[in-house]
């Protein structure tokens, strides 16, 4: 399991990724993370939608309904221009602290 | 006979009574839950089980309480109104959980990852002690260190009575056993008969002892401590003497 602190610091750029690929909803996001990382990143469900929210707020992203089969709804997000911006920056951030571990690590076993 | 529907509803509901007004943030939590419950359906699991664990799975936003508070104070307090109505909703006993100190909310979120890291199925008596020895605040840590218990001992303790189970999908929030629900109930009026309005770590071991009975009486006494003496301990520590005794 990743400590939560790391979880809290890396859902933003992890989100924005994801909406990198195309437009997606709550749960499919949830479970795309898991998948990704082994089951070793679970998102509380209740915990992701404060975060989407407060990214749309941000104007990162934005969101629309879609009525998918049986009448049930979904509310898909995707990525806009701001947001693009927003993960450029994180995503130096993140892969430099990676180029420095990988640099401290070189050679070394866990 | 469990009617899928009829629980949402009642779900919404209680949800809307707690002040989650907003429809679109309520729409779009019962498109999540609809969704989880369906995909667990797919795979077998009853329309109950399901319902109880996607609804508990939305309320309980243990590992992320640090986003919540940085989403703003209108949306953390939202949160918690979630939580609660939640916990109300999933037949919690009350004066638990509106009236858990932050230090007793720690304790059980630490019990839940204690549970997790023996990949066991529930939140038993044993995890609630592992959270209590965890937890840095409060004089039960203190207490039980000096009659010679600590948080190693007794994991191994539980480990020779229980040992970890094989790797397997554990729920993300296991249920708490009728044992651990007991000894909150007894926990209230722990806090209660001391006058306390909130609930915290050392009535939830108050708790424990009262209940007397699961893994973590059985670790308890194989580690030589004496409930009595444990009880009375506790309450040298928080300065005053056991109303009635």
């Amino acid at each position: 399991m990743i400590e939560k602190e790391l979880v809290a610091a890396s859902t933003e750029p992890l989100i924005l990724s994801l909406l990198t690929r195309g437009e997606n909803y709550g749960y499919e996001l949830i479970q795309e993370v898991k998948r990704l990382s082994g089951d070793k990143i679970q998102w509380t469900d209740g915990m992701l939608y404060p975060v989407l929210h407060r990214m749309e707020d941000n104007g990162w992203i934005k969101s629309r309904w879609v009525e998918v089969e049986n009448g049930r709804k979904r509310k898909y997000y995707s990525i806009k221009k701001d947001g693009h911006q927003a993960l450029k920056e994180k995503r130096e951030q993140w892969s430099l602290l990676s180029s420095v571990f990988n640099g401290l690590w070189k050679g070394q076993n866990v | 006979m469990f009617n899928l529907e009829q629980k949402i509803l009642e779900w919404r509901r209680q949800m809307l009574a707690v002040g989650v007004r907003n429809q679109n943030v309520l729409d779009e939590l019962e498109s999540h839950l609809r969704e989880d419950v369906e995909r667990q359906m797919q795979s077998g699991v009853s329309a109950e089980q399901a319902f109880y664990t996607a609804a508990q799975s939305i309320g309980q936003p243990a590992a992320l309480q640090d986003e919540f508070a940085k989403a703003g104070a209108t949306k953390g307090t939202r949160l918690q109104k979630w939580k609660e109505a939640l916990l109300v909703f999933m037949g919690f006993p009350l004066p638990f959980p509106n009236a858990l100190t932050a230090e007793a909310r720690e304790t059980l979120e630490l019990g839940g990852k204690e549970a997790l890291g023996f990949h066991h199925d529930f939140i038993g008596t044993e995890h609630v002690l592992l959270g209590l020895l965890e937890l840095k605040a409060g004089v039960v840590r203190g207490v039980l260190q000096r009659m010679g218990v600590d948080h190693k001992t007794v994991r191994t303790e539980i480990a020779k009575i229980v040992g970890p189970w094989p790797m397997h999908q554990t729920m993300r929030t296991p249920p708490y056993t009728p044992r651990v629900k007991r000894a909150l109930v007894l926990a209230g009026s722990e806090a209660k008969a001391l006058r306390q309005t909130h609930v915290g770590p050392e009535h939830i071991f108050l708790g424990l002892l009262r209940e007397g009975g699961g893994v973590a009486a059985v670790v308890l006494k194989s580690l030589g401590v004496n409930m009595q003496t444990a009880r009375a301990e506790i309450f040298k520590e928080l300065g005053r003497n056991r109303p009635g005794a």
